[in-house]
């Protein structure tokens, strides 16, 4: 598995959000989680990437323990971010936005891939301009290309197309796909969108009060699934 | 005492002289505040100890002078080695476990600044000492109507200089985009390779090697003694906090503040023109409390 949790459970303070939580992603795989708003699956990639107060359990990324890998630790071990909110720095320009991906980089390279700037060419235009002045669509397009700076083994996609317009979704969506199809990045995918999740990923597992309540193969997610737990 | 008494009239050349002397008192300020704002403005530290990072600068430059016989101006990098290595150890031994809970790391500080006050008087005693500077700096700079001491001028171009030099590590280099970077999201840093950690330890003992520069240059300004730090540390927080914290707005508000002292003290006196400052600040931070340049959404 290129990514696996054992009996995770997860805390904020002195409160456990996830509970004993298993699950393993293929290397190449795409693996979405599913769940109505609140049920912990923003919790669960923050865990992922250590961006919770303590966590149990075994995390491990690319076959090594990184359970008690720090944040930094594991971006660098090969986990690249691209959080909810898009999380980019607005006071930094586009290309300073992309270079912070690169102190992840074990070769060092403090040079923009130019798998960022192929993938996407507003952003190569406009490597000056303030990222807080791009708008919504841009700036996930940003926080894509940051963390394929990264270099990354796998990538955590928390809601890619939260509150993005519809014309760009699909744009987004695209570039997800090639990065698991042609890039052979592994993905862990939270997403509203069950049609996104249908056409991006391998498997799915749905949560709900911070536990995983069912997981398969995607053809598995039937509309009584959905209906059961994901319709609002 | 009557208002005549009080109140000084015009004249040209005095007040130009005044306003030089603000130049001088805003790069004194400023190079006081500027280790401060790096602290203040990457980790949200409130060091109280500053004032006395700035004294460990000045007793480090005697004590080199004294019982070594380097060289003055040799002091002034040396000494942002010493102080900055020491501010290293306290991030590391102290501050490193108050992250994210500022009243502690406030109390902490205090606490630092009161054995680094009291370990000093019983080292060297309460006395106050005297620096040997070159006789060059130690004269009066005469051109027509305006006087000024050398060592002032001498200590408006190192601060400018020490302003490049922070400006050039922030936006030139990769410790400073790292640096920014934790300013700006401390959790988003890390999710790309950043050892906050790491940067907070030397932001720390960068900021602390600048109190400690300020200290030495001090040093040949005016006397030293244990209790020193305090005359420098509230002028520097007025500076960091009504700058924002970033080192382009302590900039501007040292340079607003020497010139509207000064002025102030020009057509008064020092006591009043020091009075009016202050609630000049206070109104300012009332309707700006995010302080001089930041945006009010990017307030800490």
């Amino acid at each position: 598995m290129q990514l696996s949790l054992e009996d995770v459970t997860s805390y904020y303070g002195k409160t456990p959000i996830l509970q004993n939580i298993d699950l393993g992603v293929a290397e190449g795989h795409c693996l979405a989680v599913l769940g109505r708003n609140g049920v912990g699956k923003t919790t669960l990639v923050r865990t992922i990437m250590g961006l919770t107060t303590r966590m149990t359990g075994r995390l491990s990324i690319a076959g090594e323990d990184a359970t008690h890998k720090e944040t930094h630790e594991r971006s660098s071990a090969g986990v690249g971010f691209i959080p909810q909110g898009r999380g980019i720095l607005p006071k930094f320009s586009v290309r300073e936005n992309i270079l912070l991906g690169t102190f992840a980089r074990h070769d060092q390279k403090r040079a923009i891939p130019d798998m960022c700037l192929e993938l996407f060419p507003y952003l190569a235009e406009n490597l000056d301009k303030r990222a807080g002045q791009l708008s919504g669509g841009q700036q996930q397009q940003l926080s894509i290309a940051r963390a394929l700076a990264t270099d990354p083994k796998i990538l955590l996609l928390d809601e890619p197309t939260e509150g993005i317009q519809p014309n760009i979704v699909q744009e987004i969506e695209a570039t997800i796909h090639r990065l698991n199809q042609e890039v052979g990045l592994t993905l862990v995918l939270t997403e509203q969108h069950i049609k996104i999740a249908r056409e991006l990923a391998h498997e799915f597992v749905i949560m709900d009060r911070g536990r995983i309540v069912v997981q398969g193969p995607i053809a598995e997610l039937t509309d009584e699934l959905v209906e059961e737990h994901l319709t609002i | 005492m009557s208002v005549h008494d009080f109140w000084t009239p015009f004249a040209l050349e005095p007040f130009i002289n005044a306003l030089i002397i603000g130049l001088s008192l805003a790069s004194i300020w400023l190079v006081a505040a500027l280790g401060l704002t790096i602290i203040y403005g990457t980790m949200g530290v409130i060091n109280m100890a500053h004032g006395e990072f700035i004294m460990l600068g000045a007793y480090s430059a005697w004590v080199m002078q004294f019982f070594i016989g380097i060289p003055w101006l040799l002091c002034l990098p040396l000494s942002f080695f010493i102080v900055g290595g020491f501010g290293w150890l306290v991030e590391r031994g102290l501050i490193r476990h108050l992250y994210d809970r500022p009243l502690d790391t406030l109390l902490a500080t205090w606490g630092v600044s009161l054995v680094l006050v009291q370990s000093v008087r019983l080292i060297f005693g309460g006395e106050p000492q005297y620096i040997d500077v070159p006789d060059e700096l130690s004269t009066v700079m005469n051109l027509g109507f305006i006087h000024i001491p050398w060592m002032r001028i001498f200590i408006f171009f190192v601060s400018l200089g020490l302003v490049a030099m922070t400006l050039a590590i922030l936006f030139k280099t990769n410790m400073g985009i790292q640096i920014r970077a934790v300013m700006q999201n401390k959790e988003m840093a890390a999710s790309f390779g950043i050892n906050s950690k790491r940067v907070y330890g030397l932001a720390f003992a960068f900021g602390a090697g600048l109190a400690g520069i300020s200290g030495a240059m001090f040093s040949g300004l005016k006397t030293i003694f244990p209790d020193m730090g305090l005359g420098y540390v509230v002028e520097a927080f007025l500076v960091v906090v009504t700058g924002g914290g970033e080192v382009l707005g302590s900039l501007a508000t040292a340079g607003i503040m020497g010139e509207l002292f000064s002025v102030f003290s020009y057509f008064t006196n020092d006591t009043f023109g020091r009075f009016v400052l202050f609630v000049l600040i206070v109104i300012f931070l009332r309707f700006r409390p995010q302080g001089i340049f930041t945006p009010s959404m990017a307030r800490r």
